[in-house]
């Protein structure tokens, strides 16, 4: 059995490609039952998602030129592409490269966003579906599950995924550096675009107590503090508001400051000195910069966002650098255990045969021997048990070598030298 | 005794440079042989201790070694209970090298207590004094230590650079609290410590205060840490203002500690180490 990965991502072809070889989920099950023929390609599976569409099977090791033709043309089905075309983007990968580039897709580093938490959550799903058709066997489970260790793994053995890297999660991790949790904290949104209401939602899900929303047009403040839960307030009663508010996000489209430094100031004095974190994700600023001088409170500019974030980016990709050794060292635990499944059977072929071989003598010396009490007939069949382990212990020990070794040919050469399989 | 003290001065060694590198590369794994070595170290310490207890008969907090000894064991103590209640690993990039110097020096210190006088060890109050005040040193060097900590991420956040510290030091609202938290353990054990101290002292002789500068380094160290929970807690001083005091305090915690030595005086029995018994007499 051979591992065979065909597929294009976001890096091997535009989207335009993409969406024409995608599958969906109801065609999915019905797709991988006409992929798997049982001859050629004997196990499939297909992740399809808006950034890569991945045909991984296990095939047939004679056939191997074949079956990547067969599995390149099923996912350039009806003809959708001409085969020059496709060419140009397809790649393929057998068996050790195959494996590698499945665990580095599950594990986030194939992404666009190294270390984004989606795409082993779309593993997973493929691999559900595979299962519902019945075209995931002993290899594709085997490796499936291997994968998911290995995802879980690098997620927690490197800090791939440690560090927000947008905008509207930048405020919970500021938040977090000053406040620790954000329980019992109170969030001011002022003004209510899409950016102050992704943030609103990534704070609350971080336990933010209580959100207030201030906005020029008063029924979205009210529709978004509907749809969270919050409170709207006056875009008048903000300078009330700040002293109430830990963490404040601005984003409106007010050119000029909303949020001075006097009632930046007003603020910390009815704070009693507690901090605050306010975000300006506003072109033009909204909140006064000169506010940051202020005590115990810590402005941040969209450049200032900016720059972390590109620093986690760069954090991320240092940390990528040490999963790629982690996946190495999982594709090398993976191929060996996968050899080790082909090894079990040989190694029980060739004990049973000098089994055989002690018993068929014991048979024809039978007539010789009369007749046997049954603890003599039992002590034979341990005699005869017991002179095949000791004899036969040394001879497998030697094939587990060679076949660790990858020595194939030595071991299967060792097997012939006690006559041909039946 | 020694070689104890040495297997000891190595566990905290190993622990110092893995709560390092766990603190450069992050790594949980890292974190736990330093957790594991400051455990093994923690225990060996104590038996030191208690070792050290048995042979020479008196309580092992007299001389410059002991005193130095177990303020490094009380380090130790005071950081695992950090560990557990506020998980900030961060502090043993600050707290395990130093608990390693003071072992060393302890180690390298020699030992006078042949000369202790019997009087100290049958007094049950000596004990208690110095026990109680050596805890109120360790928990005014973890106020400083997170204070440092409060402005080094203080700044970060000011001034916007968030490198390696922004990432690695704990939020300003868990140091804020860990600091508070140690000023009040550290006050209220200086407070007994000096109670206590004076209770033993109008025993032996009378007198409840002697005018001597470790006596005086003390009373300005409890206006000082009493000063700075009364402004924390009336909120005028709360962040980097505070921060600052603790770091200041600090400065008069360590002329209490080892500047009175300079200075001659009635405390200073404890802390000389080759001082004779003519001289002890002398000075009493």
């Amino acid at each position: 059995m051979s591992i065979v990965l065909v597929g294009i991502n976001h890096k091997s072809a535009p989207v335009e490609v993409r969406e024409l070889l995608a599958f969906s989920d109801e065609t999915c099950t019905r797709e991988l039952r006409s992929l798997v023929d049982g001859e050629i390609v004997r196990e499939g599976l297909i992740v399809s998602t808006c950034n890569r569409v991945e045909i991984l099977s296990a095939t047939n090791i004679d056939s191997l030129e074949q079956s990547t033709t067969r599995i390149a043309q099923f996912l350039n089905r009806d003809q959708r592409l001409s085969p020059e075309f496709l060419g140009q983007h397809v790649y393929s990968h057998r068996d050790e490269e195959a494996v590698r580039h499945l665990f580095r897709v599950a594990s986030s580093l194939d992404s666009m966003v190294v270390g984004e938490p989606q795409v082993l959550g779309q593993v997973r799903h493929a691999y559900s579906l595979a299962v519902q058709a019945g075209t995931a066997g002993r290899i594709l489970n085997r490796l499936v599950h291997h994968t998911f260790r290995v995802a879980k793994r690098v997620r927690s053995e490197t800090g791939i995924a440690a560090n927000a890297v947008s905008i509207s999660y930048m405020a919970v991790e500021l938040g977090k550096k000053i406040f620790d949790s954000l329980k019992n904290h109170t969030v001011l949104l002022v003004g209510a675009g899409e950016m102050a209401e992704l943030s609103a939602r990534h704070l609350l899900n971080a336990g933010a107590t209580r959100l207030l929303v201030a906005n020029r047009t008063e029924e979205s403040a009210h529709r978004l503090a509907n749809d969270f839960g919050g409170e709207a307030i006056a875009f008048d009663e903000i300078d009330r508001a700040l002293a109430e508010s830990d963490v404040v996000i601005c984003s409106t489209a007010a050119p000029d400051f909303v949020i001075t430094e006097e009632m930046t100031r007003r603020a910390r004095e009815k704070r009693r000195n507690r901090p605050m974190c306010m975000i300006d994700i506003s072109v033009p600023r909204n909140i006064d910069p000169s506010a940051g001088k202020v005590p115990n409170v810590f402005v941040f500019d969209i450049d200032d966002l900016e720059s972390v974030i590109s620093s986690n980016i760069r954090e991320r990709e240092r940390e990528a650098e040490r999963a790629e050794l982690i996946v190495q060292s999982e594709v090398m635990q993976f191929q060996q255990s996968l050899r080790l499944m082909d090894l079990g059977p040989t190694l029980g072929a060739l004990r049973q045969r000098f089994q055989e071989l002690a018993t068929a003598e014991l048979e024809k010396q039978r007539k010789n021997l009369g007749q046997l009490t049954p603890e003599q007939e039992q002590a034979i069949e341990q005699l005869l048990t017991s002179t095949v382990n000791k004899l036969s212990h040394p001879v497998l020990n030697q094939m587990r070598r060679f076949y660790e070794a990858s020595d194939l040919e030595t071991m299967q050469e060792i097997a012939d030298s006690f006559g041909p399989e039946e | 005794m020694r070689s104890l003290l040495l297997a000891v001065l190595a566990a905290y060694l190993i622990a110092a440079i893995h709560c390092i590198l766990a603190f450069m590369n992050k790594r949980r794994s890292v974190q736990r042989v330093a957790e594991w070595s400051m455990a093994l170290g923690f225990i060996f310490h104590t038996a030191a201790l208690i070792a050290d207890w048995a042979i020479d008969g008196h309580y092992p907090l007299f001389t410059l070694r002991e005193t130095l000894s177990f303020l490094a064991w009380a380090l130790v103590a005071a950081y695992t209970l950090i560990l557990y209640r506020y998980r900030t690993q961060a502090l043993g990039v600050f707290i395990m090298p130093l608990i390693s110097v003071l072992t060393f020096i302890a180690l390298i210190t020699h030992s006078g207590g042949q000369d202790t006088p019997a009087t100290f060890s049958a007094t049950w109050l000596f004990p208690i004094h110095t026990t109680l005040l050596i805890f109120a040193y360790a928990a005014f060097f973890i106020v400083f230590m997170a204070s440092v900590m409060y402005l080094l991420q203080e700044r970060e956040l000011k001034l916007k650079t968030f490198g390696a510290i922004f990432h690695r030091l704990p939020s300003l609202s868990t140091i804020n609290q860990l600091a508070t938290t140690s000023a009040i353990f550290g006050l209220t054990l200086l407070t007994l410590g000096i109670a206590s101290g004076m209770v033993w002292s109008s025993a032996r002789d009378g007198k409840i205060w002697h005018n001597d500068p470790k006596e005086i380094f003390a009373i300005l160290t409890w206006l000082l840490y009493f000063t700075l929970l009364l402004y924390r807690s009336s909120a005028k001083w709360r962040g980097k203002n505070a921060a600052w005091l603790g770091v200041l305090g600090f400065a008069l915690v360590l002329c209490t500690f080892f500047g009175t030595r300079l200075l001659g005086g009635y405390h200073v029995f404890g802390l000389i180490q080759n001082l004779n018994t003519a001289d002890f007499i002398k000075k009493l």
